[in-house]
């Protein structure tokens, strides 16, 4: 006998009665391939996740409709995940900015008060 | 979708991995600070344990909440409808493979954890244990399982997993259309013919217990909870959640004019608390163990769907690359 | 339009929409149920598509005098139905499936740029609006059938047996209809011979890249009667399946 369903589709699978429990044999495992998003030219291509494939063009079929078949789309850029070169969170600190930077930020510039001087001194 | 209360295990305290002081004291200060969590992070063991369980079980609920509603995929009425629902059940998809890459993150490739769910050796929300027995189940599930789920979904994306948090950002955005899809054809019966009124008041009747069951039992008090909500793993607690979706869809189902099968359910108006028939939680806890109407086909029907990409899986490895945990 | 070609035009979309009803149909069984989470998404986007296809062309043969879309689609005889053999098939295994993916959306993506240039403008602006739904389809197909066509002796053993039980299937989509002079001659449609020859001009080439190889069309026998209404013992449990909810009560609103 095989399992009678409610849902006709697995009925038809003739699936067996009773559970099987062994775990399944031999896993393969594709690679990872990670997914940027271009939503319109112009913008940036945006990371919006990864998908399981064996290569780059079966990741591209298979990433369009995972990643692009609901927002707007122009671009997908699909990156190998073992090709990208991360940097690590330990070395946070090495990003921070310090304040005495000043001299390469537009606010380190303020010369109205030099100016405001020199008028006063010049205006008879 | 998905679902439900969070359903945690407690370690045992031999198990329990003694972390480093200094860091684990960093790492609680960040999450205090609001600051998310990414793959590359030091986290502590028990952290990335609970939230592989967490997000694993959320990834299984979505692929398994895809089949209630499946089940009347080939009888949807007419093309609104027929269409409607292949897109929602497609999305439950797009979650679960989206989730499993966020729980991927954390070390654990996808065919173990689909391994573990076909096994029976990993759990998912109960509610996907019940059958879908008339059209109108769908319609109901679509639109009072898809609420609960998005109560607790929004909480969980405030959780301080960066992944986690990300992915279920697009989730959320998906379910609304979920949400107005199954209120939507719950109107369209419950306002149609008497033939169809019935179907849904029945539907509906056939739901209420696993509604209730959907946010689980009351949450234990424990060293355990308080750490994992500390750490922004657990983000609400079974009790508040549940009150939140009745402050919001009950009135929604009796303005329809259906009745709810428990005699006892009411606002208290001086609390604000709703009083309700507690749920059978021997029954609950009799399910999730596999002892529930649809447990083994749910777990049978994915079996099946994995052998079935067996040969096109193990054909396409030979050129392919090895397996790379994804980014995020 | 000419009224002696109406029913011309009439039996052409009828063709071509009760076969994206019924393959949209059969593909969606396996949304949910898919091998592979990706593909999965994937099928099911191609399924809506068929659908969409086919709700469109319904609602065209509605504006033409015919009943609604859901009335056509849900509610008629068996022998009403038009549609080709290859698509009443169950879904099988994933390389029959898959095979039919490729033979059908090839032929349809080529159907579908004749109509393009039809002198029936509603049919030609339809056929002009799917056009990049279907290259994903024929890209994602073409893919598909090159990668499996030379992955390993199992799957290129699965895809040809898949392609020979295939072929006088899909043979059957280029059933002529008794309106073959009048669609060409009004520039409306080239004909199904001439889609037929453009279509294994088209595919044999992509199935020699996947190291598969083409059988002898001359030796393969049609399978044709579905665009007379004669149909597999598929079709009316399909149909039945279908229209079950639908049919509980055809006038109420789902």
């Amino acid at each position: 006998m095989s399992l009678k369903s409610l849902d006709p589709r697995i009925t038809r699978e003739g699936l067996p009665e009773e559970p099987d429990n062994t775990p399944v044999e031999n896993i393969h495992h594709w690679t990872t391939f990670e997914v940027f998003h271009q939503t319109k030219k112009g913008d940036r291509h945006i990371h919006v996740g990864s998908v399981h494939a064996p290569n780059h063009e079966m990741a591209y079929i298979l990433a369009k409709e995972q990643f692009a078949r609901r927002a707007d789309c122009v671009s997908l850029w699909i990156v190998k995940t073992s090709d990208v070169y991360q940097t690590n969170y330990r070395d946070e600190d090495m990003y921070e900015n310090n304040q005495e930077k000043m001299y390469r930020e537009a606010g380190g510039y303020k010369v109205m008060e030099r100016i405001n001087k020199y008028r006063k001194e010049h205006s008879k | 979708m998905y679902g439900g209360g969070y359903i945690f295990e407690e370690t045992k305290n031999g198990e329990r991995t003694v972390e480093d002081p200094k860091r684990l004291e960093d790492f609680e200060a960040r999450i205090q600070a609001g600051e998310k969590i990414e793959p590359m992070d030091w986290m502590p063991a028990e952290y990335r344990k609970q939230l592989i369980r967490m997000i694993e079980q959320h990834a299984h609920s979505e692929i398994i909440g895809a089949l209630p509603e499946g089940t009347w995929i080939t009888r949807a009425p007419g093309f609104r409808r027929k269409l409607a629902l292949m897109a929602k059940v497609q999305d439950e998809v797009g979650h679960a493979q989206l989730l499993y890459s966020a729980a991927e993150t954390l070390g654990k490739p996808r065919e173990m954890m689909i391994n573990d769910l076909i096994t029976g050796k990993s759990k998912y929300s109960n509610v996907f244990n019940y059958p879908a027995v008339t059209w109108a189940d769908t319609a109901v599930i679509a639109w009072l399982i898809d609420a609960g789920a998005i109560i607790n979904q929004v909480a969980n994306s405030k959780g301080s997993y960066g992944p986690y948090c990300r992915a279920l950002e697009r989730i959320c955005m998906e379910e609304s259309f979920h949400l107005k899809y199954g209120h939507d054809n719950v109107v369209f019966l419950a306002t149609g013919t008497p033939k169809q009124r019935e179907m849904v008041q029945d539907a509906l009747n056939r739901w209420w217990k696993p509604i209730m069951h959907f946010f689980g039992p009351s949450d234990k008090i424990s060293v355990h909870t308080e750490t994992l909500m500390r750490w922004k793993v657990k983000m609400a607690s079974n009790d508040d959640m549940r009150q939140k979706f009745l402050d919001m869809y009950v009135p929604k189902i009796w303005e329809l004019g259906l009745s709810i099968p428990d005699q006892k359910l009411k606002k208290n108006e001086d609390t604000g608390i709703w009083d309700y028939t507690e749920p059978d939680w021997e029954e609950f806890k009799r399910v999730i163990n596999g002892d529930g109407p649809c447990n083994k086909e749910r777990l049978a029907v994915r079996r099946r769907a994995e052998e079935k990409g067996e040969w096109v899986r193990k054909a396409l490895m030979r050129n392919a690359e090895e397996y790379t945990i994804p980014l995020s | 339009m000419a009224e002696d070609n109406k029913d011309a035009i009439r039996n052409l979309i009828f063709r071509i929409a009760d076969d994206q009803l019924i393959i949209g149909h059969r593909n969606s069984e396996w949304t949910g149920l898919g091998p592979i989470l990706e593909e999965d998404i994937a099928f099911s986007s191609m399924a809506q598509d068929k659908l969409g296809h086919a709700l469109a062309l319904y609602t065209l043969l509605h504006e033409i005098g015919e009943k609604d879309p859901d009335t056509l689609a849900f509610n008629r005889e068996e022998k009403d139905y038009v549609c080709c053999h290859f698509v009443e098939y169950p879904i099988g295994e994933y390389d029959f499936s898959l095979m039919r993916h490729f033979l059908f959306d090839s032929s349809e993506a080529l159907r579908f740029g004749m109509l393009a240039e039809s002198s029936f403008e509603p049919l030609a602006k339809i056929a002009r609006k799917f056009r990049g739904e279907l290259r994903y389809h024929t890209m994602h197909a073409d893919t598909w059938i090159k990668q499996l066509g030379s992955a390993n002796e199992e799957s290129r053993a699965r895809m040809q047996s898949a392609l020979n039980e295939c072929m006088p299937l899909a043979l059957g989509i280029f059933e002529p209809s008794d309106y073959e002079l009048a669609l060409q001659n009004e520039g409306i449609f080239p004909g199904e011979k001439f889609l037929q020859d453009a279509w294994i001009d088209h595919i044999t080439p992509i199935l020699n890249a996947g190291e598969l190889r083409m059988p002898d069309v001359g030796n393969c026998t049609p399978s044709y009667g579905g665009r007379a209404g004669f149909h597999t013992e598929f079709l009316k449990p399909l149909i039945d399946e279908m229209s079950e909810v639908y049919k509980i009560d055809p006038k109420a609103e789902w």
